[in-house]
Protein backbone atom coordinates (compact mmCIF):
# COMPACT_ATOMS: atom_id res chain seq x y z
CA UNK A 1 0.00 0.00 0.00
CA UNK A 2 1.46 3.05 -1.08
CA UNK A 3 1.57 5.81 1.49
CA UNK A 4 -1.15 8.38 0.19
CA UNK A 5 -3.26 5.27 -0.22
CA UNK A 6 -2.30 4.77 3.49
CA UNK A 7 -3.08 8.25 4.71
CA UNK A 8 -6.59 8.11 2.64
CA UNK A 9 -7.73 5.14 4.89
CA UNK A 10 -6.42 6.46 7.62
CA UNK A 11 -8.29 9.93 7.15
CA UNK A 12 -11.58 7.74 5.68
CA UNK A 13 -11.53 6.19 9.45
CA UNK A 14 -11.44 9.27 11.57
CA UNK A 15 -13.80 11.13 9.31
CA UNK A 16 -16.11 7.99 9.86
CA UNK A 17 -15.84 8.39 13.35
CA UNK A 18 -15.93 11.90 13.62
CA UNK A 19 -19.42 11.91 11.93
CA UNK A 20 -20.61 9.52 14.46
CA UNK A 21 -19.87 11.87 16.85
CA UNK A 22 -21.51 14.72 15.11
CA UNK A 23 -24.52 12.74 14.97
CA UNK A 24 -24.22 11.45 18.85
CA UNK A 25 -23.83 15.12 19.56
CA UNK A 26 -27.01 16.13 17.49
CA UNK A 27 -29.07 13.82 19.28
CA UNK A 28 -27.63 15.09 22.53
CA UNK A 29 -28.42 18.63 21.93
CA UNK A 30 -32.41 17.38 20.99
CA UNK A 31 -32.32 15.25 24.28
CA UNK A 32 -31.83 18.72 25.93
CA UNK A 33 -33.62 20.83 24.35
CA UNK A 34 -36.82 18.81 25.61
CA UNK A 35 -35.40 18.24 29.24
CA UNK A 36 -34.62 21.86 29.13
CA UNK A 37 -38.59 22.57 28.63
CA UNK A 38 -39.26 26.34 29.59
CA UNK A 39 -42.93 26.17 30.10
CA UNK A 40 -45.66 26.47 32.34
CA UNK A 41 -46.60 24.43 35.24
CA UNK A 42 -48.84 21.41 34.74
CA UNK A 43 -52.14 22.36 34.04
CA UNK A 44 -54.70 20.37 35.97
CA UNK A 45 -58.31 21.34 34.65
CA UNK A 46 -59.47 23.66 32.20
CA UNK A 47 -61.86 26.41 32.86
CA UNK A 48 -60.00 29.99 33.00
CA UNK A 49 -58.12 29.98 30.09
CA UNK A 50 -54.81 31.16 29.74
CA UNK A 51 -54.02 34.17 27.82
CA UNK A 52 -57.64 35.70 28.42
CA UNK A 53 -58.64 38.11 31.19
CA UNK A 54 -57.94 36.85 35.17
CA UNK A 55 -61.71 37.12 37.45
CA UNK A 56 -61.01 40.73 39.38
CA UNK A 57 -61.44 40.60 43.06
CA UNK A 58 -60.99 43.40 45.59
CA UNK A 59 -59.25 41.28 48.36
CA UNK A 60 -57.70 42.65 52.15
CA UNK A 61 -54.40 41.23 53.44
CA UNK A 62 -53.95 40.35 56.63
CA UNK A 63 -52.37 43.85 57.60
CA UNK A 64 -55.86 45.02 56.08
CA UNK A 65 -54.39 46.66 52.92
CA UNK A 66 -57.21 46.36 49.73
CA UNK A 67 -55.29 44.59 46.77
CA UNK A 68 -57.20 44.59 43.49
CA UNK A 69 -56.29 41.57 42.09
CA UNK A 70 -56.82 40.70 37.98
CA UNK A 71 -57.20 44.33 36.84
CA UNK A 72 -54.73 46.25 34.58
CA UNK A 73 -52.41 48.07 36.33
CA UNK A 74 -51.00 51.11 35.48
CA UNK A 75 -47.41 50.67 36.88
CA UNK A 76 -46.76 47.51 34.52
CA UNK A 77 -45.70 45.36 37.02
CA UNK A 78 -46.89 41.58 37.19
CA UNK A 79 -48.50 40.22 39.85
CA UNK A 80 -47.40 36.69 40.78
CA UNK A 81 -50.85 34.73 43.02
CA UNK A 82 -49.45 31.28 45.29
CA UNK A 83 -52.29 30.00 46.63
CA UNK A 84 -50.91 28.05 50.27
CA UNK A 85 -52.00 27.00 53.58
CA UNK A 86 -50.52 26.48 57.23
CA UNK A 87 -51.56 22.84 56.62
CA UNK A 88 -49.99 21.99 53.37
CA UNK A 89 -46.29 20.67 53.61
CA UNK A 90 -44.98 21.10 50.39
CA UNK A 91 -46.36 25.14 50.43
CA UNK A 92 -43.92 25.02 52.96
CA UNK A 93 -40.96 23.70 51.14
CA UNK A 94 -41.60 26.10 48.30
CA UNK A 95 -41.44 29.08 50.62
CA UNK A 96 -37.65 29.46 50.17
CA UNK A 97 -37.79 29.22 46.28
CA UNK A 98 -40.75 31.92 46.19
CA UNK A 99 -38.30 34.46 48.59
CA UNK A 100 -35.73 34.30 46.31
CA UNK A 101 -37.66 34.46 43.08
CA UNK A 102 -39.54 37.02 44.49
CA UNK A 103 -35.73 39.11 44.81
CA UNK A 104 -34.42 38.11 41.45
CA UNK A 105 -37.64 38.86 39.67
CA UNK A 106 -38.73 42.02 41.70
CA UNK A 107 -37.90 44.42 38.92
CA UNK A 108 -41.42 43.81 37.48
CA UNK A 109 -43.19 41.11 39.93
CA UNK A 110 -45.18 41.51 42.98
CA UNK A 111 -46.65 38.60 45.42
CA UNK A 112 -49.17 38.02 46.77
CA UNK A 113 -49.92 34.77 48.97
CA UNK A 114 -53.07 33.81 49.28
CA UNK A 115 -54.89 31.28 51.41
CA UNK A 116 -58.29 30.27 52.85
CA UNK A 117 -59.64 29.42 56.81
CA UNK A 118 -58.94 30.13 60.40
CA UNK A 119 -57.27 33.87 60.65
CA UNK A 120 -55.52 33.33 63.91
CA UNK A 121 -53.52 30.00 62.12
CA UNK A 122 -52.83 32.28 59.33
CA UNK A 123 -51.31 34.71 61.27
CA UNK A 124 -49.25 31.74 63.23
CA UNK A 125 -47.91 30.52 59.69
CA UNK A 126 -46.81 34.02 58.63
CA UNK A 127 -45.18 34.71 61.74
CA UNK A 128 -43.45 31.18 61.75
CA UNK A 129 -42.11 31.32 58.05
CA UNK A 130 -41.44 34.70 58.25
CA UNK A 131 -43.36 36.23 55.30
CA UNK A 132 -43.93 39.22 56.60
CA UNK A 133 -42.94 41.47 53.73
CA UNK A 134 -45.61 39.35 51.39
CA UNK A 135 -48.96 40.20 50.99
CA UNK A 136 -50.53 37.46 52.64
CA UNK A 137 -54.86 37.08 51.89
CA UNK A 138 -57.10 35.28 53.21
CA UNK A 139 -60.12 34.55 50.61
CA UNK A 140 -62.21 31.79 50.08
CA UNK A 141 -63.86 33.45 47.45
CA UNK A 142 -60.48 34.44 45.39
CA UNK A 143 -59.27 30.30 45.75
CA UNK A 144 -63.11 29.74 44.19
CA UNK A 145 -62.51 32.33 41.10
CA UNK A 146 -59.20 31.13 40.10
CA UNK A 147 -60.43 27.69 40.56
CA UNK A 148 -58.07 26.49 42.45
CA UNK A 149 -58.20 22.98 43.29
CA UNK A 150 -54.63 21.36 44.88
CA UNK A 151 -52.17 23.56 46.82
CA UNK A 152 -49.63 25.23 46.39
CA UNK A 153 -51.64 26.61 43.43
CA UNK A 154 -49.89 29.71 41.44
CA UNK A 155 -51.68 32.21 38.59
CA UNK A 156 -49.08 34.79 37.28
CA UNK A 157 -51.09 37.70 35.64
CA UNK A 158 -49.30 40.20 33.62
CA UNK A 159 -49.31 44.00 33.99
CA UNK A 160 -52.99 44.22 31.58
CA UNK A 161 -54.44 41.49 33.72
CA UNK A 162 -54.25 39.54 31.71
CA UNK A 163 -53.96 35.48 33.19
CA UNK A 164 -50.27 34.17 31.68
CA UNK A 165 -49.80 30.73 33.66
CA UNK A 166 -51.98 29.19 36.14
CA UNK A 167 -50.96 25.55 37.72
CA UNK A 168 -49.73 23.46 40.79
CA UNK A 169 -46.32 24.27 41.24
CA UNK A 170 -44.61 21.74 43.71
CA UNK A 171 -41.27 23.07 43.25
CA UNK A 172 -38.53 25.69 42.11
CA UNK A 173 -38.59 24.77 38.85
CA UNK A 174 -42.52 24.96 38.12
CA UNK A 175 -42.43 27.97 39.69
CA UNK A 176 -39.98 29.48 37.61
CA UNK A 177 -41.05 27.67 34.44
CA UNK A 178 -44.50 29.96 35.14
CA UNK A 179 -42.12 33.08 34.70
CA UNK A 180 -40.92 31.32 31.42
CA UNK A 181 -44.25 30.44 30.45
CA UNK A 182 -44.76 34.15 30.31
CA UNK A 183 -41.67 35.11 28.26
CA UNK A 184 -42.37 32.57 25.78
CA UNK A 185 -45.97 33.13 25.38
CA UNK A 186 -46.57 29.00 25.87
CA UNK A 187 -49.50 28.11 28.09
CA UNK A 188 -48.71 25.08 29.69
CA UNK A 189 -46.71 22.05 30.12
CA UNK A 190 -48.60 20.01 27.66
CA UNK A 191 -49.07 22.91 24.98
CA UNK A 192 -44.95 22.75 24.80
CA UNK A 193 -44.75 19.02 23.83
CA UNK A 194 -47.82 19.27 21.35
CA UNK A 195 -47.01 22.39 19.60
CA UNK A 196 -43.45 22.84 19.27
CA UNK A 197 -42.59 19.68 17.77
CA UNK B 1 -18.37 12.74 -17.80
CA UNK B 2 -18.44 11.63 -13.82
CA UNK B 3 -16.14 9.38 -12.78
CA UNK B 4 -16.72 5.92 -11.85
CA UNK B 5 -16.25 6.15 -8.04
CA UNK B 6 -18.20 9.53 -7.27
CA UNK B 7 -21.07 7.79 -9.45
CA UNK B 8 -20.81 4.55 -7.23
CA UNK B 9 -20.73 6.61 -4.11
CA UNK B 10 -23.93 8.78 -5.30
CA UNK B 11 -25.79 5.95 -6.16
CA UNK B 12 -24.83 3.79 -2.60
CA UNK B 13 -26.22 6.76 -0.91
CA UNK B 14 -29.25 6.83 -2.87
CA UNK B 15 -29.79 3.47 -2.71
CA UNK B 16 -29.53 3.48 1.09
CA UNK B 17 -31.78 6.74 1.37
CA UNK B 18 -34.57 5.45 -0.68
CA UNK B 19 -33.89 1.59 0.61
CA UNK B 20 -34.42 2.90 4.25
CA UNK B 21 -37.66 4.79 3.29
CA UNK B 22 -39.52 2.00 1.71
CA UNK B 23 -39.04 0.00 4.78
CA UNK B 24 -40.54 2.58 7.07
CA UNK B 25 -43.59 2.57 4.70
CA UNK B 26 -43.50 -1.04 4.08
CA UNK B 27 -43.18 -2.08 8.06
CA UNK B 28 -46.02 0.20 8.68
CA UNK B 29 -48.64 0.33 5.91
CA UNK B 30 -51.77 1.34 7.52
CA UNK B 31 -49.74 4.50 9.10
CA UNK B 32 -48.32 4.95 6.12
CA UNK B 33 -51.66 5.09 4.59
CA UNK B 34 -53.03 7.55 6.85
CA UNK B 35 -49.58 9.72 6.07
CA UNK B 36 -50.83 9.38 2.09
CA UNK B 37 -54.29 10.52 2.48
CA UNK B 38 -53.72 13.14 4.77
CA UNK B 39 -51.48 15.27 2.18
CA UNK B 40 -55.02 15.44 0.04
CA UNK B 41 -53.45 14.76 -3.20
CA UNK B 42 -55.38 12.01 -4.21
CA UNK B 43 -59.55 10.83 -2.68
CA UNK B 44 -59.30 8.67 0.05
CA UNK B 45 -60.78 5.77 -1.83
CA UNK B 46 -57.85 5.83 -3.75
CA UNK B 47 -55.62 5.37 -0.36
CA UNK B 48 -54.75 1.27 -1.94
CA UNK B 49 -52.21 3.27 -3.95
CA UNK B 50 -49.97 4.58 -1.03
CA UNK B 51 -48.78 0.48 -1.09
CA UNK B 52 -47.07 1.47 -4.97
CA UNK B 53 -45.24 3.90 -2.98
CA UNK B 54 -42.65 1.79 -0.77
CA UNK B 55 -42.57 -0.71 -3.95
CA UNK B 56 -41.28 2.47 -6.23
CA UNK B 57 -39.04 3.27 -3.71
CA UNK B 58 -37.36 0.16 -3.09
CA UNK B 59 -37.11 -0.95 -6.75
CA UNK B 60 -35.43 2.36 -8.05
CA UNK B 61 -32.81 1.64 -4.74
CA UNK B 62 -31.78 -2.01 -6.09
CA UNK B 63 -31.92 -0.88 -10.02
CA UNK B 64 -29.41 2.23 -8.45
CA UNK B 65 -27.14 -0.56 -7.02
CA UNK B 66 -26.97 -1.74 -10.63
CA UNK B 67 -25.14 -0.74 -13.30
CA UNK B 68 -26.93 -0.76 -16.00
CA UNK B 69 -30.44 0.14 -14.39
CA UNK B 70 -28.28 3.33 -13.08
CA UNK B 71 -29.33 6.17 -15.03
CA UNK B 72 -33.04 5.15 -15.85
CA UNK B 73 -33.36 4.82 -11.67
CA UNK B 74 -31.57 7.81 -11.27
CA UNK B 75 -34.30 9.61 -13.40
CA UNK B 76 -37.34 7.57 -11.60
CA UNK B 77 -35.77 8.36 -8.26
CA UNK B 78 -34.92 11.95 -9.13
CA UNK B 79 -38.75 12.46 -10.10
CA UNK B 80 -40.09 10.85 -7.25
CA UNK B 81 -38.50 13.29 -5.26
CA UNK B 82 -39.43 16.26 -6.87
CA UNK B 83 -43.18 15.06 -6.98
CA UNK B 84 -42.79 14.45 -3.24
CA UNK B 85 -41.51 18.33 -2.87
CA UNK B 86 -43.86 19.26 -5.07
CA UNK B 87 -46.23 17.62 -2.82
CA UNK B 88 -44.83 19.29 0.66
CA UNK B 89 -44.86 22.82 -1.09
CA UNK B 90 -48.26 22.20 -2.32
CA UNK B 91 -49.54 21.86 0.90
CA UNK B 92 -47.17 24.32 2.74
CA UNK B 93 -49.35 26.51 0.41
CA UNK B 94 -52.45 25.64 1.69
CA UNK B 95 -51.48 26.67 5.18
CA UNK B 96 -51.39 23.23 6.49
CA UNK B 97 -48.45 23.55 8.18
CA UNK B 98 -49.35 21.01 10.84
CA UNK B 99 -49.12 17.73 8.65
CA UNK B 100 -46.74 15.55 9.58
CA UNK B 101 -44.51 14.81 6.88
CA UNK B 102 -43.89 11.09 7.23
CA UNK B 103 -40.60 11.25 6.13
CA UNK B 104 -38.55 9.16 9.13
CA UNK B 105 -41.36 6.70 9.29
CA UNK B 106 -44.93 7.00 10.74
CA UNK B 107 -43.32 8.02 14.36
CA UNK B 108 -41.85 10.49 13.14
CA UNK B 109 -44.26 13.39 14.08
CA UNK B 110 -42.20 16.28 12.64
CA UNK B 111 -45.08 19.13 10.62
CA UNK B 112 -43.52 19.42 6.97
CA UNK B 113 -41.71 21.90 6.53
CA UNK B 114 -40.24 24.56 4.02
CA UNK B 115 -36.68 23.69 4.35
CA UNK B 116 -37.81 19.63 3.01
CA UNK B 117 -38.55 21.45 -0.15
CA UNK B 118 -35.32 22.65 -0.86
CA UNK B 119 -33.95 19.31 0.61
CA UNK B 120 -35.73 17.50 -1.96
CA UNK B 121 -34.76 19.58 -4.93
CA UNK B 122 -31.19 19.53 -4.17
CA UNK B 123 -31.60 15.94 -3.61
CA UNK B 124 -33.04 15.42 -7.03
CA UNK B 125 -30.32 17.36 -8.53
CA UNK B 126 -27.75 15.64 -6.96
CA UNK B 127 -29.43 12.22 -8.22
CA UNK B 128 -29.59 13.44 -11.77
CA UNK B 129 -25.76 14.10 -11.79
CA UNK B 130 -25.78 10.03 -12.39
CA UNK B 131 -27.43 10.96 -15.90
CA UNK B 132 -23.68 11.89 -16.69
CA UNK B 133 -21.93 9.48 -19.07
CA UNK B 134 -19.90 7.52 -16.46
CA UNK B 135 -16.16 8.00 -17.25
CA UNK B 136 -13.77 4.60 -17.74
CA UNK B 137 -10.79 4.21 -15.61
CA UNK B 138 -9.30 0.75 -13.77
CA UNK B 139 -10.83 1.14 -10.26
CA UNK B 140 -8.19 0.04 -7.52
CA UNK B 141 -8.68 -0.85 -3.35
CA UNK B 142 -8.72 2.42 -2.17
CA UNK B 143 -11.64 3.24 -5.02
CA UNK B 144 -13.91 0.70 -2.65
CA UNK B 145 -12.61 2.39 0.56
CA UNK B 146 -13.85 5.45 -1.01
CA UNK B 147 -17.15 4.26 -1.79
CA UNK B 148 -17.92 2.62 1.40
CA UNK B 149 -16.41 4.61 3.69
CA UNK B 150 -17.90 7.79 1.78
CA UNK B 151 -21.46 6.65 2.04
CA UNK B 152 -21.45 5.78 5.56
CA UNK B 153 -19.69 9.49 6.60
CA UNK B 154 -22.74 10.94 4.05
CA UNK B 155 -25.40 9.09 5.70
CA UNK B 156 -24.13 9.91 8.86
CA UNK B 157 -24.13 13.39 7.96
CA UNK B 158 -27.15 13.12 6.61
CA UNK B 159 -29.06 11.96 9.77
CA UNK B 160 -27.18 14.98 11.74
CA UNK B 161 -28.26 18.10 9.38
CA UNK B 162 -32.00 15.97 9.71
CA UNK B 163 -32.00 16.13 13.44
CA UNK B 164 -30.51 19.45 13.61
CA UNK B 165 -32.98 21.13 11.44
CA UNK B 166 -36.26 19.33 11.99
CA UNK B 167 -35.42 18.54 16.24
CA UNK B 168 -33.33 21.86 17.22
CA UNK B 169 -34.03 24.16 14.88
CA UNK B 170 -38.01 25.01 15.86
CA UNK B 171 -36.74 24.84 19.30
CA UNK B 172 -34.16 27.13 19.28
CA UNK B 173 -35.98 29.69 16.97
CA UNK B 174 -38.65 29.35 20.30
CA UNK B 175 -36.23 30.46 22.48
CA UNK B 176 -34.61 32.85 20.39
CA UNK B 177 -37.70 34.82 20.02
CA UNK B 178 -38.07 34.88 23.72
CA UNK B 179 -35.09 36.28 24.42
Amino acid sequence: MSALALSNAVLWILVLLLSAVVLALVRQVGVLHERIAPAGALMLNRGLTVGSPAPVLEVADLDGRSHQVGSARGDGRSTLLLFVSPTCPVCKTLLPALRSSRSDERAWLDVILASDGDGAEQREFVRAQQLEGIPYVVSAALGLAYQVSRLPFAALLDEQGILRARGLVNSREHLESLFEAKRLGVASLQEYFSGAL
Amino acid sequence: MIDPTISALLAGCFALLFLSAASHKLLQPVAFAATFVAYRILPARLASLSRCVPLLEGVVGVSLLSGAARPAAAAAGALLLALYAGVVALNLQRGRRDLACGCGGPNDRRPIAAWMVWRNLILALLLALLWLPVGSRSLHAVDALTIGAGSAVASLLYMSLEGLLARVAPRVALLRGAA
